[in-house]
């Protein structure tokens, strides 16, 4: 998109009226009947802006994010800017007693779920007591025999979680899916906010938007309070996979932001059961390591040999006490699909409350009644297998085709462990800058989730908002970024 | 019947070029049970290196060592005390096939590791054809089916090293028809898994039988590998398959787990500018004087015969 | 700092550095040698004398026309040290390290990567070779400056700079030693023009020709050229000057540890003795064992300096 804000305007036509979508929540009409000095007004006047207005936003914030291209982003081989998830400067707005309501469930969430995780690793109680069937857990992929017996600094197993949220027709708030073990995205969540701030920093002040700014200094302080030995300044570090990950950019900005050491498998070293990283001045004893790896790769003497990514001897080095992982090894037993299915329970069975966040209905296919009802009516549910991230291996019974459902049900049937069923929720849609074959833009509703990002660290903290994906194609329920997703800002307003 | 076993298990390790680094899990410390006790047990490792130890998943005993230093050659010594009592006799207590799977629900559950596939022990297509030729009758007593298996698994294959390699699953032995005591224990297994009998991987060793002139031979074995089955009345009982026998008292259980990949006696993992590695291994077991260690005295009275 | 990153810096800084001589040398060369008539039958061997590089030639181009040689010293592939390898190591080394240095240092190396990937032997007739050289100088120089002038002097900073000096002090007395080693049998035309233009070749291969002329005059003199290029502490581009600008970064290093630390044996002899010696000495005693003597110093110290600080296995 080359055409300056000024040969669009001269282009458009006169403003275009936004269409909600039938029978889906949409979010910034509803926050539009708002009372106007709540959120009513700031709702309307970014529904109305004409397309001159959008033209304009949309051209200044790429203009933007190119500036910034130098300092963020592009390993790719041209080194020229690719930002890997679109940015739509309308920003997504969330008001303060529902963040209230959202906060706490997201702590309580994220609380049981690290419950779990010490539990199933430990005592096993809730297994003993019936509650989540044992073999359920056994049989999941990421549940990490080699883990069992070590105990983390503060129990916290989990350090940084990511819930992915989304809205159904009525705007009720429900879980999709947790990702207790590298989730990512928080990185976007605060240049986004950067480029915010200067597209929008009148309506931002008057609608009084939390700041996020401190996420970083929030993080380190969750880092450091898991430091084994409490010294002045434990030496924290970042263990990146390099330059080849996608996600690379996130742990080079991370990595910046919490002013620590970069690592890869290579610069580190486990001797006499603790961690070190090679610096030109000598070992340096690692207290905290941040690790943005897969526990498959973590450990060539536990897990895979072949892996260049990890360093030997981790393992032990954290079951001696030396150092801390954040987040620890074996987490994804949580954050499995099927597993998800008992996370109400744990949050009785652990905190004693009643789930503040309600989580979308699941059903097992190894359960033979479930597997049978949803067989005969697949068409209406999605099909997830519960070992795949990234949005892959989804498939959306409504907009199958009908091979595609042949194929999904011969998958099932195969092998019915792996795959779990949900009803199609009809995502809330939310206006996004959709520009027509003639460059012209306007406003259109698209489906929307978010992410939020919950620490835990000595006490639990949540990013205000979190990273708001929509999905760019129309109708689209994919947001993941992998597959045509885009971001918004996500303001939390103040109370 | 008590023996006391002094076992003393060495593996040496040479380098063509220094090795470096190195990273090991050590499971050599024979286990504690109702039937046998570790009274002393000592690891000696040159070079010295820092070692954490701590019981696995399993419950088995592990010396996590790791040596930072370049050295030529690396020598492990686990010497250990070992007294074990006679095995109770048999349950005889009988339960059918139909009547065990009937109330399989919770013990699916409770042993779920012991039931399901594991790495070396995979449920191909060729294992449940295999196992199809050596599925229990419904009518069959447990226990009797477990021992008909191992006697089975002893008539069809051959022991024979040289065959099979170390990283060998099931598929293997039904390919070649030979093996050694890991594949045997692997093959039967994953039988008694595919029947519905929780099984697992043991890892140990076998003392000598005792020469009838009276002196203990001080063999030079390899450690010995066969598993136990959860039968019911009777719990985790021990089966030979190799020897065709139910686990006496010269089976002394060092570590248990689904299979091999749980509990080798050694794992490492290394640096070095070179690429070879040779591996020796010595193993004495000598019964402490004054005990009988050979058989009950039935098998005493055939060797005086 | 990491050892890893130590480590790629220094090689980024080394092969920028090394490109640029190269460059600077095929250019100076190459004119000389239109402007020349040349005098034998091999006329770029003094040229591939200087790099080591005769029988990697000789076994893959079958002539040493003008083609081949600028094709190899500049783009060829299998050449480990053409210029067009030399940058896109120094690229390589750098891409995964950008926030080590200042985004402009980057944002300029990755450029002449861009650039220098879409040359094809083609950019010697057009733009020619002159134009050519001349654009690529350029680029050495802009990122040069940028280098100066965006970077604090930290380790990153000073981990490049004793790259770029241990490669200048090997580069620029190696370039003398080959010189000098063609050019000395000509005993007869001490003196004469030739002569001249060729030690002028020689002093503007290290971009000392204006240097020369303010300290020496219009004169060119054997004894000045060793003097500027081996022992003049002002020249930046001497043996002396590279040999200092290395010892202080290496000392700042060695500050920035948490107990003092020795800086790496050598370093301070070959200091000294770069002041001690001097043109007419050097040449009588020897011009050739006296540079051997610097390169095996380097080399001495570069070996330490690996173990040191750089070293990761």
């Amino acid at each position: 998109m080359s055409a300056t804000a000024s040969e669009l305007s001269r282009m458009m036509p006169a403003s275009s009226a936004y269409c909600c979508r039938e029978g889906l929540f949409d979010e910034m009409i509803e926050l539009a009947k708002s009372p106007p000095e709540r959120c009513g007004s700031i709702a309307h006047g970014l529904l109305s802006m004409p397309s001159a207005r959008l033209a304009e936003l949309w051209s200044r914030a790429d203009l933007m994010f190119r500036r910034r291209g130098a300092t963020f982003n592009v390993y790719g081989e041209q080194g020229g800017v690719e930002r890997i998830l679109p940015f739509d400067p309308i920003p997504r707005i969330i008001d303060a007693e529902t963040w209230t309501q959202l906060e706490a469930g997201l702590i309580q969430r994220v609380r049981a779920l690290n419950a779990f995780i010490g539990d199933v690793y430990g005592e096993g109680a809730i297994m003993k007591d019936g509650v989540v069937p044992r073999d359920l857990v056994l049989s999941c992929p990421q549940f990490r025999r080699e883990a069992a017996g070590i105990r983390p600094p503060l129990g916290n197993f989990i350090t940084v979680g990511g819930i992915d949220l989304v809205r159904g027709p009525d705007g009720r708030f429900f879980v999709l899916e947790d990702n207790v073990r590298t989730p990512s995205g928080v990185s976007y969540v605060l240049e986004n906010r950067v480029v915010m701030t200067r597209l929008m920093p009148d309506l931002m002040r008057a609608a009084a938007v939390r700041s996020i700014e401190h996420y970083p200094a929030d993080l380190l302080q969750c880092l450091i309070e898991m430091a084994p030995r409490q010294n002045a300044r434990p030496t924290i570090a970042l263990l990146t996979p390099g330059p080849f990950n996608s996600a690379f950019f996130e742990h080079v900005f991370l990595s910046q932001q919490l002013g620590i050491d970069m690592v890869e498998g290579q610069d580190l070293l486990c001797m006499d059961h603790k961690l070190y990283m090679k610096t030109v001045h000598g070992l340096r004893q690692i207290d905290v390591l941040y690790r943005r790896i897969d526990d498959d790769f973590l450990d060539p003497l536990v897990f895979r040999p072949d892996s260049m990514l990890g360093v030997a001897g981790l393992t032990s080095v954290l079951r001696a006490g030396n150092v801390a992982l954040a987040n620890g090894i074996g987490t994804g037993v949580a954050d499995d699909k099927a597993i998800y299915a008992y996370t109400p329970a744990m949050i009785r069975y652990y905190l004693g409350e009643t789930p503040i966040l309600p989580i979308v209905e699941t059903y097992l296919m190894r359960d033979p009644a479930a597997r049978d009802e949803v067989l005969n009516h697949i068409d209406r549910y999605v099909i997830k297998p519960t070992g795949e991230s990234g949005g892959y291996g989804v498939v959306i019974g409504p907009h199958a085709s009908e091979k595609e459902l042949e194929g999904t049900r011969a998958r099932v049937l195969h092998d019915p462990a792996n795959y779990i069923a949900q009803p199609v929720l009809s995502l809330s849609v939310h206006p996004t800058i959709i520009f027509d074959a003639a460059g012209t833009p306007s406003l259109e509703p698209r489906h929307i989730d978010l992410r939020p990002f919950v620490l835990l660290g000595a006490k639990p903290r949540v990013l205000p908002g979190g990273l708001s994906r929509v999905a760019l194609r129309r109708g689209s329920l994919v947001v993941n970024s992998s597959q045509g997703g885009g971001s918004k800002d996500t303001w939390v307003l103040g109370a | 019947m008590t023996m006391r076993l002094r076992i003393c298990h060495t593996t040496r390790f040479t380098y063509d070029e220094p090795a470096y680094q190195s990273h090991n899990q050590i499971r050599m410390r024979p286990l504690e049970s109702a039937d046998q006790s570790c009274v002393e047990f000592a690891l000696e490792i040159t070079p010295a290196g820092e070692t954490l130890e701590f019981q696995d998943y399993y419950g088995n005993h592990v010396a996590a060592v790791s040596i930072h230093d370049p050295h030529d050659s690396l020598t492990i010594m686990a010497r250990s005390l070992v007294e074990r009592v006679s095995e109770p006799a048999p349950s005889t207590d009988a339960m059918s096939f139909e009547q065990f799977l009937r109330d399989d629900r919770q013990r699916i559950l409770s042993q779920y590791d012991f039931l399901s596939a594991s790495p070396y022990a995979p449920f191909s297509d060729r294992m449940r054809k295999f196992f199809w030729i050596a599925r229990p009758r419904t009518d069959e007593d447990v226990a009797g089916y477990v021992q008909r298996v191992v006697a089975f698994v002893r008539d069809q294959f051959y022991y024979r090293p040289g065959v099979t390699k170390v990283h060998s699953t099931v598929d293997e032995i039904l390919t070649t028809g030979a093996g050694v005591c890991q594949d045997f224990a692997h093959l039967t297994i994953a039988i008694l898994r595919l029947a519905g009998v929780p099984a697992r991987y043991v890892s140990g060793y076998l003392a000598p039988r005792r020469h009838p002139s009276g002196k203990t031979p001080v063999g030079s074995q390899a450690s010995h590998a066969w598993l136990e089955a959860q039968l019911p009345y009777q719990g985790w009982i021990g089966f030979d398959p190799t020897n065709g026998c139910r686990a006496d008292f010269r089976h002394i259980r060092v570590a248990v787990g689904r299979d091999y990949s749980d509990v080798p006696p050694l794992r490492g993992v290394y640096r070095s500018f070179g690429r070879l590695q040779t591996m020796s291994v010595d193993l004495k077991l000598e019964s402490e004087a004054g005990e009988n260690p050979a058989g009950d005295g039935l098998s005493q009275r055939q060797e005086q015969q | 700092m990491l050892r890893r990153v130590a480590n790629n810096l220094f090689w980024a800084a080394r092969n920028l550095e090394r490109a640029e001589w190269r460059a600077r040398l095929v250019d100076v060369n190459y004119h000389l040698l239109i402007e020349t008539s040349p005098r034998d039958s091999a006329p770029w061997e003094p040229l591939l004398a200087i790099f080591g590089e005769i029988e990697p030639f000789a076994a893959r181009y079958s002539i040493a026309d003008e083609r081949s040689v600028l094709n190899f010293f500049t783009l060829d592939p299998e050449n480990p040290n053409s210029i067009r390898n030399c940058i896109n190591v120094a690229r390589e080394n750098l891409r995964a390290l950008r926030h080590h240095v200042s985004s402009e240092f980057w944002l300029d190396v990755n450029t002449l990567y861009l650039t220098a990937q879409s040359w094809t032997p083609a950019v010697f007739d057009s733009p020619g070779v002159y134009a050519f050289f001349s654009e690529l100088n350029d680029w050495f120089y802009r990122i040069r400056g940028i280098r100066h002038s965006t970077l604090s002097r930290d380790l990153a900073y000073d981990f490049m700079r004793i790259g770029i000096m241990l490669e200048r002090a090997e580069d620029v007395s190696r370039m003398l030693d080959v010189k000098y080693h063609f050019l000395m049998p000509r005993l007869e035309d001490v003196g004469s023009a030739a002569d001249m233009m060729q030690w002028a070749a020689v002093l503007r291969s290290a971009s000392a020709l204006e240097a020369y002329r303010m300290r020496f005059g219009n004169s060119i003199r054997l004894e000045n050229v060793v003097d500027i290029l081996l022992f003049d502490s002002a020249f930046p581009r001497s043996a002396r000057y590279s040999i200092d600008a290395m010892a202080e970064s290496l000392r700042r290093i060695a500050s920035k540890g948490d107990a003092p630390r020795p800086i790496p044996q050598g370093v301070e002899e070959l200091q000294k003795e770069l002041i001690i010696e001097n043109a007419p000495k050097a040449i009588a005693g020897g011009l050739h064992e006296f540079i051997l003597h610097i390169q095996e110093s380097c080399d001495a110290i570069f070996a330490q300096i690996y173990d040191e600080y750089l070293k990761t296995e």
